[in-house]
C-alpha cells in the first residue's frame, strides 16, 4: 500500500498543503489517495457492469454477436424456467430470512447476557460456520442429508419418524437449502445484532426496571426499537445474499449436475451464461436480480426510516 | 519396465527403435518419426473415460517416448463447464486434448469456431483416418469441411443385472422381452431382496428419457437440427414407459457416485446405461465378480427395437495447445488404432467406434466378471440397429427444459405425457427460436 501511494504523496506534498498552498488544490488529495482503488474499480467493476448491460441487448447465440434490443428482455417475460427460479428464490427469501433473523436476535440476546459463562467461546462458536469454506460445508451437508445413509435420516428413523428424501424431492430439497443457509449465516447476523445490542445504554434498562417494566416489556419497548437500524441492516444484507444464492443449491442439492434440482436465480444465471453459453440472456438475468435486490433493500430502508423509533 | 527401457535408450538403440517403431506404425497411418514428437501434453477427461485414456498411455509411450502425457480426471460436467469457460476466455487455461460428448459438442464449434483446431489441417493423413469412422459419429463433429474432433466411443445401451438377485426372485432375464415384463420383474426382485434395494437408479436427469426416446426413434431435435421433435409419438411412448417404472417404485434416487455406492452395498439390482457403464460397475465392485450379467434393452412391444445410444464422445485439440503435434499423435493413437480402442474397452468398457476394432477377437471372449458371458457380443451386436440422434448446439438449453418437465411429470403434474412434451416443445421453441416439427 505505502509503496503505491508514496509517489503521489511526495510529488504533490499534500500533507503540507495547509502551509501557504492555495486552498483549492486540496480538493484532489482524497482522490489521489483513492486513485489506485479507483483504477482497479474501473477496470474490474465499472467496465464489466457497463459491458454486461450492453450485452443484455445483444443476441449472443450467433457468431458474431448481433445487436437485438429485445431478444433477451422479452424472453424473461415468457421463460417459465426463469419464473420457476424466481419463485424458488422468493420462497427461500420469505421463509428463511425471517427465521434466521429471529434466531439471530435470540442468540444475540443470549450472548449479551451477563449470566452466560464463557461468552467469548460461545460467540466464536456461533460465528464459526462462516469461517468454514462453503465447499467443505456443502460436502458435509450432502453427506448428512443423504437419503439412504445420512445421519439426519438415521436420527429421524431412530425416533420413529419417516426418512425423507432431502436431496431429491423438490419440497425437501428446499428445506435442506433453508436449513443449510440458516446454519451458516445465523451466527454472522447474531454478531452484527450483538454489536447493536452493546450500543444500547444500560441506564435505559435500569430506568425501565425502576418503573416496573418486566423483561418482555423492556425487550419490546427498549431493545427492539433501538435495535431496529441494525436488524434492518442485517435484513438488507440477507436479502441481497438470498437473491444471489448459489453455493447451497449448486453443491448441496446438486444443481450442478443436470438432474432434479431446485433452480435459483443464481444457478439459472450461471447455467444460461456458462452452460448454454448465452451471455446476453445471462446479463439480462443478472440485471434483473440486481434491480430486484436494490428495490427490496430500498423498500426495507424506507420502512425503517418511516416508522417511529 | 519396457516403458523405462524405451524411454532411455542409447543413441544407437534409439535410432534402431525409431526405425522399428516407424515400420510398426505404418499400418496405423501414422508414419511420422515418433522421435520428432516430444513435449508434455495434458488431457482432460472424466472417470471411466479418463481411466481408459490412462490405460493407453504405456503403449503410446513405447512409440512416442518423448511425450509426457498427463490425464486429468475432472469429472464429466466440470470438463464441459471449464471447456466452455476457457473458450469464452479466448482459449486460456485449456488442455492439449479435450474430451467432449458428441451430443454436447456442437455448441463449441458453433460459438467458438476458433477455439479448436480443424484436425484435417493438422496432418495430411487425417482425412483418411476420419473416413474410417461411421457417419453418425462424425455429423456432430463436422462443420462444413472442418472436422473438430476424432470420434472415440459410443454408448449402446443395455441392461446390466445382478444374476443372484434376479435368481433369488425366480426371474429369468431371458423372459424379459418388453418394458412391461421389465417392470413386473423389478417388482418381484425388490420384493424378494427387501431392505433398501431398488431395481434401477436415476438422478432425475434426462438420460432415461433420452435412451428410451432414442429407442423409439425420437429425439429433442430432428437429424438436421432444424426443428423440434420432442412432441412426437416416440418421445411420448418413452415418457409414459418411464412413468410406469417410476410408479412401480423401482427407482432409487442418486447421482453418479451415490449410485455406485448403492451397487457396492448390494442395494441396486440393475442398471440401464450405455456400454461404458461396464467399467464403472466392474471397477467399483470387484468383489461382485461373477454376479453380474447383461441383457438387451426390453422393447416397447414384442419384436420392437431393442437398441439405443446414450453418450459417446470424441477427442478434440484446442487451438491454444502449445504442443499440437504431440496432442494429435496421442489422439490418433488412442482413437485411430484398433488395438488402442480394445485396450480402452478392456480397461473401462468404452465401446469402440472404429470398425476394425469392432471385429477384434476380444469382443467374442467370455468375461469372467460377467459370469462368463460374452457381453461385448451383446453390446456391440446392437450397434447396427441404433438410430442416429442429433444433440445440436442447443442441447444444454433444451435438456434443462426437458429435465424440469420430466421431473414434474413423474410427480404427476402437468397432465398427460403428450401435454407435458408439447409444453416442453413450446418452451424449447421460445428458448431457441427453432420451429416445432409439423407445425
Amino acid at each position: 500500500m505505502a509503496a503505491t501511494i508514496s509517489p503521489s504523496v511526495t510529488t504533490s506534498r499534500p500533507a503540507r498543503a495547509g502551509r501557504g498552498k492555495p486552498i483549492d488544490r486540496q480538493w484532489s488529495v482524497p482522490y489521489r489517495f483513492l486513485l489506485p482503488y479507483l483504477i482497479v474499480f474501473a477496470i474490474f467493476w465499472l467496465w464489466p457492469l457497463i459491458d454486461s448491460f450492453l450485452l443484455s441487448f445483444q443476441n449472443t447465440r450467433v457468431n458474431p454477436w448481433t445487436v437485438d434490443v429485445a431478444v433477451n428482455w422479452r424472453r424473461l417475460w415468457v421463460d417459465q424456467a426463469f419464473h420457476a427460479a424466481l419463485r424458488n428464490t422468493l420462497i427461500v427469501l420469505v421463509l428463511q430470512v425471517p427465521i434466521m433473523l429471529a434466531l439471530a436476535t435470540a442468540i444475540a440476546l443470549a450472548l449479551d447476557s451477563p449470566k452466560l459463562a464463557a461468552r467469548p467461546l460461545f460467540r466464536f462458536a456461533f460465528f464459526a460456520p462462516i469461517v468454514v469454506s462453503d465447499v467443505a460445508y456443502s460436502v458435509v451437508f450432502r453427506l448428512l442429508f443423504n437419503g439412504q445413509y445420512g445421519a439426519v435420516n438415521q436420527a429421524l428413523t431412530a425416533i420413529g419418524l419417516p426418512a425423507l428424501d432431502w436431496l431429491h424431492d423438490p419440497t425437501w430439497m428446499m428445506a435442506t437449502i433453508i436449513i443449510a443457509v440458516t446454519w451458516r449465516w445465523t451466527g454472522y447476523n447474531a454478531i452484527i445484532i450483538l454489536a447493536g445490542l452493546q450500543t444500547i445504554p444500560k441506564d435505559l434498562y435500569e430506568a425501565a426496571a425502576i418503573d416496573g417494566a418486566g423483561a418482555w416489556r423492556r425487550f419490546r419497548h427498549i431493545t427492539l426499537p433501538l435495535l431496529k437500524p441494525v436488524i434492518v441492516f442485517a435484513l438488507v444484507l440477507s436479502v441481497i445474499g438470498t437473491m444471489q444464492l448459489f453455493t447451497e443449491p449448486w453443491l448441496i442439492t446438486d444443481a450442478q449436475s443436470s438432474g432434479v434440482s431446485i433452480e435459483m436465480l443464481g444457478t439459472y444465471l450461471f447455467k444460461q451464461g456458462f452452460r448454454n453459453l448465452n451471455f446476453g440472456y445471462a446479463s439480462a438475468i443478472a440485471y434483473t436480480i440486481a434491480a430486484m435486490a436494490a428495490a427490496m433493500a430500498a423498500f426495507n430502508l424506507l420502512l425503517a426510516r418511516r416508522s417511529p423509533t | 519396465m519396457k516403458t523405462t527401457v524405451a524411454m532411455r535408450p542409447g543413441f544407437a538403440g534409439r535410432a534402431l527403435a525409431a526405425t522399428l517403431l516407424a515400420g510398426a506404425t505404418l499400418f496405423g497411418g501414422a508414419a511420422h518419426a515418433a522421435d520428432d514428437v516430444s513435449g508434455e501434453i495434458t488431457v482432460w477427461s472424466w472417470n471411466v473415460a479418463a481411466a481408459a485414456l490412462q490405460a493407453v498411455v504405456p503403449a503410446f509411450n513405447k512409440e512416442y517416448p518423448n511425450v509426457k502425457v498427463t490425464v486429468q480426471d475432472l469429472g464429466n460436467q466440470p470438463v464441459y463447464d471449464r471447456g466452455l469457460a476457457g473458450c469464452a476466455a479466448g482459449g486460456t487455461d485449456m488442455p492439449d486434448v479435450y474430451s467432449v460428448e458428441n451430443g454436447e459438442a456442437e455448441v463449441f464449434w458453433n460459438r467458438f469456431p476458433e477455439c479448436f483446431s480443424d484436425l484435417k489441417t493438422m496432418s495430411a493423413d487425417e482425412g483418411a483416418l476420419l473416413a474410417k469412422f461411421p457417419a453418425f459419429k462424425l455429423t456432430e463433429l463436422t462443420v462444413g469441411d472442418k472436422v473438430y474432433a476424432l470420434p472415440w466411443d459410443s454408448g449402446p445401451a443395455v441392461v446390466f443385472y445382478r444374476r443372484d438377485l434376479y435368481e433369488a426372485a425366480g426371474v429369468d432375464p431371458a423372459t424379459i422381452v418388453t418394458w412391461d415384463d421389465f417392470i413386473e420383474a423389478g417388482k418381484k426382485v425388490i420384493a424378494k431382496a427387501g431392505g433398501n434395494t431398488k431395481f434401477v437408479s436415476t438422478n432425475g436427469d434426462t438420460s432415461w428419457f433420452r435412451m428410451l426416446a432414442n429407442q423409439a426413434g425420437c429425439a429433442y431435435f430432428d437429424e438436421k437440427g432444424e426443428s423440434i421433435t420432442i412432441g412426437q409419438p416416440g418421445c411420448v411412448q418413452a415418457l409414459e414407459t418411464i412413468k410406469k417404472i417410476n410408479d412401480a417404485g423401482l427407482f432409487m434416487s442418486g447421482n453418479w457416485d451415490e449410485t455406485l455406492t448403492a451397487i457396492k452395498a448390494n442395494a441396486l439390482a440393475s442398471a440401464v446405461y450405455g456400454g461404458w457403464y461396464e467399467g464403472s460397475i466392474r471397477g467399483n465392485a470387484p468383489d461382485q465378480s461373477g454376479k453380474w450379467g447383461v441383457f438387451k434393452l426390453p422393447a416397447f412391444e414384442k419384436g420392437g427395437n431393442q437398441t439405443a445410444n446414450i453418450g459417446g464422445s470424441a477427442l478434440a485439440i484446442p487451438a491454444s495447445s502449445k504442443n499440437p503435434k504431440a496432442a494429435l499423435a496421442f489422439v490418433n493413437f488412442a482413437n485411430g488404432r484398433p488395438d488402442s480402442q480394445i485396450t480402452q474397452l478392456k480397461a473401462s468398457g468404452l465401446v469402440p467406434t472404429l470398425p476394425e476394432a469392432v471385429n477384434d477377437p476380444f469382443v467374442k471372449e467370455e468375461q469372467p466378471y460377467w459370469g462368463g458371458q460374452r457381453i461385448w457380443e451383446v453390446v456391440l451386436g446392437t450397434l447396427p440397429d441404433i438410430k442416429p440422434s442429433r444433440g445440436t448446439q442447443y442441447f444444454a438449453e433444451a435438456d434443462s427444459l426437458v429435465s424440469a418437465a420430466y421431473t414434474n411429470f413423474l410427480k404427476g403434474q402437468g397432465g398427460s405425457a403428450q401435454a407435458v412434451l408439447d409444453d416442453a416443445a413450446n418452451q424449447i421453441a421460445s428458448a431457441t427460436g427453432l420451429p416445432i416439427a409439423g407445425k
